[in-house]
């Protein structure tokens, strides 16, 4: 284990900028896959640059005013980052001296703390809806994820991100972590908006929902926020319940991870490909039923298995 | 000065003030200002027993009378644990206080000479009460409190919901008190004394030889404070009362009185309880109280529209909050000193930070009901453009009641969790309550954006002529949002208070050290054995969110100068009104809230039924005011049906008249 003040910056700005530049690739290969399904040529892969690219430069329309109004796209997106040094990417995070999962799980709340606020002060009634929505697909996936991490808190006795995929690597694969994993990624279905699971946005319903009166640099930031957040997202996945094989060698475990969670990432992309999109309560009565199987992972847990 | 000395001094000044403020109650404002001069000068009097505590430790106990036939006695005592109280109640006393000024000119008929003097008064009781260690005292100022809180509950004379849910207030208190005086009594039997150290004497002994007995007082004493504190189901009194009373009085009782619970709890299981098996079982017991106040609190809490409504069962949801930590710290008190200290620390760490947003909360819900005159969220709007100040404020309060780190509420929050999965291997109950809670933090969160969706965000309502309120109404929610910031920015601060309140009582003096627990820093760090096991440092973690925020907005959403231009709310074409296109608080998380329907059962208390002829005998109208009625009415109308109007027929009857007048005279005479 590495330590050290230069060690600990190179990683801060490895994490951000991973998160930052690399989201929108993985974004890009997605919508390709998807078309692919679709039978049609798609997008290219840069094509999530390319509306980045071009909607920071058209014109900001404001329905609201307010000093946290305009900045709430930039705190939002700075909430993904701040999440991405709460992630271990190859390495352990490099913020875990300032964090563990409790406060991992908290950060990534903030981002959609903002997004819902920012709908409700654009004073659209669609965005009001979407924020409602979206808090309560809050509401029924962010227990599955809580269950799932605190599982291998359990098991590893600690709350810290980085020891517990030491103790993953030094234990092996074991039953409740698998449950757990399992229930993590089905939560990651409904984090990064993707059907069956996009109700908040639904966009043949209520226009993008929270979004709706987002435009140009301000909609570009809070796109790239849900990127980065679905793939910081993937990234834990992968590295707290697939850690293995764990080389020691950074710059492998580093890649590895990141093909990792392209493959999780793609089985991502192939639900939302051919799924259509679930009302709210269906959503709801599906997670609360994920989150009452993971609790056997809970279970499995105590009973040290 | 000494301690007593002090307290005498602060008491005698709220007594004054009470005098004072009655005396001047004809002027509002002026009996207000009265008020804030007294209460100030009581809370800096209170603020310098609690840096004297602090920094040269408690002062020996002063008896101040002494009863023998009775074995009581009025012992004046300050502890760390009660220092922290009486600088509660010093600081939320006088900002509610400061508060009331202005908002209380809003009561047309209603004289403030029922107001002032009962707040001061409360303050008084609540200062006795946390400086004696006397139970008959003790209860002597329990009792001024109660009273005090039932009148400013039932200030508005003409609202019959107000006067019913005071009522229902003090006839819970007072039950759950009466248990209370009934384990004591218990304890007096024993030991003769009512002296909080024999009592405890006397509690150690019967927990020897008549554990039931001993389980006995404990549960009453448990009910007495819960009760106080709003743990359900005892605690349903609370959302009916709080909202009952004025804005500034409501937030003295979250912020102070309920608090005495936690106060109660604390003096009961970890001074009058010896460390025995019994105090790890109170703990699951205290933990389970806990952990359901705070699911059913908050999840009826979302589905309310009274904005004090909702924030009342939030009281209920908090609290459950600080006994699921104090319950957790007292299971592990004699097995894992290391996780009881941190259950310990994490609730009362929580009970002051639940004073700081609570309290602001409350006034910040005090100020829009003050300038709009509604407490509906339904019928609110639109009130950030009018309100920013309040607004601002009560965004603060509201994100950290909903524990968003860095603020304060999420550093006690982190910490309860932390003992909730570090002891979930040896008690995986905990762990299991842990989620619980961290979904509760979820809801907490829903309930209080819609709160600020409704009321300070969106389309403005149809309301007219909104401005922010005075500054003596903003000021003290300034103060509590900043401190709100500053205890989340650096928990470790009044943890160090609060540890050293604990360590002060009997039970709590084996805790370890701060540094061994949490580490030296500003941040925390929980460690076990050598290694950090747990991690919240909120100085690098804000500070990387501001710099990353900066970036982003500089760097990326600034970057290539798009212009800015302002531009009505698109309503798909049509012209909608904002009335048309808002989005009420009651449609807020429908679907969610239909899955929760029914968990906070109503009480409908029925009329007794009274025999029917009883009910006949008793109902006048039906055998004699309606009879009697309806035979002068009916002979008005017989005399009525001779008025044709015609003047012929009058001068008919006056000659009929004459003729029979003469005939009858002739007759006679004759």
């Amino acid at each position: 284990m590495r330590t050290g003040v230069l060690w600990t910056a190179g990683l801060t700005v490895l994490n951000v900028a991973l998160a930052l530049l690399l989201a929108p690739l993985y974004e890009g290969l997605m919508r390709k896959l998807k078309a692919a399904i679709h039978s049609r040529i798609g997008p290219p892969v840069t094509q999530p640059y390319l509306d980045l690219f071009k909607l920071l430069g058209k014109e900001d329309l404001r329905t609201a005013g307010g000093v946290l109004y305009g900045a709430a796209p930039a705190l939002t997106l700075g909430s993904v980052l701040l999440l991405a040094l709460l992630v271990p990417m190859g390495a352990r995070p490099p913020f875990a001296f300032a964090g563990d999962i409790v406060v991992l799980l908290y950060v990534a709340a903030i981002s959609a703390v903002l997004l819902m606020l920012t709908a409700f002060g654009s004073g659209s009634p669609y965005a009001s809806v979407g924020s409602s929505r979206e808090m309560m697909m809050m509401l029924s996936v962010e227990p599955v994820m809580v269950v799932a991490l605190v599982v291998g808190a359990l098991k590893a006795g600690t709350l810290a991100t980085g020891d517990i995929i030491v103790w993953q690597l030094e234990h092996g694969p074991t039953i409740s972590m698998a449950i757990a994993g399992i229930a993590f990624f089905l939560a990651l279905q409904a984090q990064a908006g993707k059907l069956p699971f996009d109700i908040p946005e639904a966009d043949q319903e209520i226009m993008g929902g929270p979004l709706i009166e987002q435009s140009g640099p301000r909609l570009a930031l809070f796109r790239w926020a849900m990127w980065s957040k679905q793939f910081v997202l993937a990234v834990l996945l992968v590295e707290v319940f697939l850690p293995w094989p764990g080389t020691g060698v950074f710059a492998l475990d580093l890649l590895l991870t990141l093909v990792k969670a392209f493959v999780v990432l793609v089985v991502v992309a192939l639900v939302d490909a051919v799924n259509p999109r679930l009302r709210i309560d269906q959503a709801m009565g599906y997670y609360l039923r994920v989150a009452f199987s993971s609790i056997a992972a809970l279970a499995f847990a105590v009973i040290g298995m | 000065m000494s301690t007593a000395s002090l307290l005498g001094l602060s008491a005698a000044l709220l007594l004054a003030g009470a005098l004072v403020s009655l005396a001047l109650a004809r002027r509002a404002k002026t009996s207000g200002w009265a008020s804030v001069a007294f209460v100030g000068a009581a809370g800096v009097a209170l603020w310098a027993v609690v840096v004297r505590t602090f920094s040269a430790g408690p002062d020996p106990e002063v008896t101040l009378l002494s009863l023998p036939a009775i074995g009581a006695g009025f012992v004046v005592s300050v502890d760390c644990l009660s220092a922290i109280f009486l600088a509660i109640t010093g600081t939320i006393g006088f900002l509610t206080t400061l508060y009331s000024v202005e908002y209380m000119t809003s009561y047309r008929t209603d004289s403030v000479a029922k107001y002032y003097p009962m707040l001061q008064l409360l303050f008084a009781g609540i200062v006795g009460v946390v400086a004696t260690t006397d139970f008959v005292f003790f209860l002597v100022f329990w009792e001024i409190m109660t009273f005090a809180s039932f009148f400013l509950m039932t200030f508005e004379r003409e609202n019959r919901a107000s006067q019913k849910a005071g009522l229902k207030y003090f006839v819970v208190n007072q039950a759950a008190t009466f248990g209370m005086i009934a384990a004591a009594l218990v304890l007096w039997t024993r030991s003769g004394s009512f002296r909080f150290s024999a009592m405890r004497d006397a509690l150690g002994g019967l927990l020897a030889t008549q554990p039931a007995l001993a389980h006995l007082v404990l549960f009453l004493f448990f009910m007495g404070f819960a009760t106080k504190a709003g743990i359900l189901p005892m605690g349903d009194w609370l959302p009916d009362a709080y909202p009952a009373a004025p804005s500034g009085a409501t937030a003295a009782f979250s912020g102070t009185m309920t608090k005495l619970g936690i106060y109660g709890i604390l003096r009961v299981f970890l001074y009058f309880l010896p460390l025995s098996p019994a105090t790890r079982s109170w703990g699951v017991v205290i933990a389970l109280a806990g952990a359901a106040s705070l699911f059913v609190g908050t999840l009826t809490a979302l589905k309310q529209d009274d904005v004090k409504r909702l924030m009342s069962f939030h009281v209920i949801g908090q609290m459950g909050y600080m006994f699921l930590g104090i319950g957790f710290g007292l299971f592990f008190l004699a097995s894992d000193p290391a996780l009881a200290a941190l259950g310990l620390l994490a609730g009362t760490f929580h009970m002051l930070n639940n004073c700081l947003y609570k309290s602001c909360l409350f006034l910040g819900a005090g100020a829009v009901a003050f300038r709009t005159g509604t407490r509906s969220l339904s019928a609110l709007g639109g009130l950030r453009a009018f309100m920013p100040a309040t607004a601002m404020y009560a965004l603060i309060a509201a994100l950290a009641i909903a524990g968003v780190p860095p603020l304060n509420g999420f550093a006690s929050k982190w910490l309860m969790y932390a003992t909730a999965i570090l002891g979930g291997k040896a008690f995986p109950l905990f762990a299991v309550l842990g989620i619980v809670a961290m979904f509760i933090s979820l809801v907490t969160l829903a309930s209080f954006l819609k709160y600020l969706g409704s009321a300070f965000l969106g389309p403005p309502s149809p309301l007219t002529g909104v401005r922010e309120v005075p500054a003596s109404m903003l000021a003290p929610q300034a103060f509590l949002a900043l401190a709100c910031v500053a205890f989340g920015l650096v928990p470790a601060w009044p943890l160090g208070f609060v540890h050293r309140a604990l360590t002060g009582l009997a039970s709590g003096a084996s805790l370890p050290s701060l540094e061994s627990l949490l580490g030296g820093g500003a941040g925390l760090r929980v460690v076990s054995g050598v290694v950090g096991v747990a991690f919240w440092a909120p100085l690098p973690v804000a500070a990387a969110l501001v710099l990353l925020g900066l970036v982003s907005y500089f760097l990326i959403q600034r970057a290539a100068g798009a212009s800015v231009r302002d531009v009505p709310v698109w309503t798909c074409g049509e012209e909608a009104g904002p009335e048309l296109s808002r989005y009420p608080a009651s449609s807020f998380y429908l679907p969610f809230k239909r899955a929760f329907q029914g968990i906070y059962p109503s009480i409908h208390v029925r009329a007794p039924a009274f025999p029917a002829w009883l009910r006949r005998a008793f109902d006048l109208d039906a055998w004699f005011y309606l009879p009697v009625a309806r035979a002068v009415e009916g002979g008005a109308k017989t005399v009525s049906r001779t008025h044709v109007g015609i003047p012929q027929v009058y001068l008919l009857w006056i000659v009929v008249g004459a003729i029979a007048v003469i005939g009858i005279v002739v007759a006679f005479l004759s």
